[in-house]
């Protein structure tokens, strides 16, 4: 509270965030009944994937390319960052897929799909600015066979993937940042709305606004 | 001690041609692969989930 006795920014903040985002929300110790299927856990297994691949890029930038071609130690840590790579994508896929055919659009939940598919879009400029800053015959490969169809679009003017350390910045720091914050906004989003619940049953009910219980002005109860 | 891959990579990548269509073999595999697992995971139960139906 200030001296005038009007509350503070921070207070505001707090108080805007707690009701935004109550802790029994952000923090549940149950889980609806439908969530007891296989297609439920592939979020989590992305994100799993992307710990691994944020501790292992770590550790590889703090030792540095010698290090990453020519030890045996650095070639265990890029196989990890490698393979975790593509299991990230490989359950992000899935994720998206099952949320996909589950309309997880549906009641108010458009944000969270829309930060799914930004973080999908964006991740993918990060795992080819990965490719293209291996130092290696590899990513000279993919380098110049990428400049072309890049400099087509017109980006080549300040996105070009033969400078490595332009490449290496967007790799190592500009996308991570975003994919984080967006993954983070996408948990929070996700947290926040509720998993979304399968469909209902007939055609019908899918038309019908009141049939989603978690949809707004709902009479039904979420499970 | 190094460890050699678990099959030859020491070649050219297999493509797949089917008209128009190109894929590496690899590639294909892993679509393919995707798919099973999406398959399998709306199909096989998920542990627990019949005891607490049978409880409702």
């Amino acid at each position: 509270m200030s001296a005038a006795g009007k509350p503070s920014w921070t207070a505001r903040v707090r108080e805007a965030g707690v009701r935004a985002m109550p802790p029994e929300r952000l923090l549940p110790d149950t889980q609806p009944a439908y969530m007891s299927s296989w297609i439920y856990v592939f979020g989590v297994l992305t994100i799993a994937a992307l710990v691994i691949i944020i501790a292992s890029g770590s550790v590889l930038g703090l030792k540095g390319p010698a290090w990453w071609h020519y030890t045996g130690v650095g070639h265990f840590f890029n196989s990890i960052h490698l393979w975790s790579v593509e299991l990230f994508f490989f359950f992000m896929v899935i994720h998206l897929w099952g949320k996909f055919f589950m309309a997880a659009w549906r009641g108010g939940r458009s944000r969270t799909w829309m930060s799914g598919a930004i973080a999908f879009l964006i991740s993918i400029a990060a795992a080819f600015t990965g490719y293209v800053s291996q130092q290696n015959f590899d990513a000279q490969w993919i380098a110049t066979q990428a400049k072309d169809g890049l400099n087509s679009t017109g980006v080549g003017a300040f996105f070009n993937v033969l400078n490595f350390g332009q490449m290496y910045t967007y790799h190592v720091l500009l996308l991570p940042v975003v994919v984080i914050a967006l993954v983070s906004a996408h948990i929070l989003l996700v947290r926040r709305s509720g998993i979304v619940p399968p469909l209902p049953l007939g055609e019908l009910a899918i038309h019908s606004p009141t049939a989603d219980p978690t949809a707004p002005g709902a009479t039904g109860s979420a499970a | 001690m190094s460890l050699a891959a678990i099959i030859n990579l020491n070649h050219p990548a297999s493509y797949v041609h089917w008209g128009f269509f190109q894929m590496s073999v690899s590639n294909l595999v892993v679509i393919i692969l995707m798919i099973v697992v999406f398959a399998a995971a709306i199909a096989l139960p998920f542990p627990g989930s019949r005891r607490r139906r049978s409880r409702s």
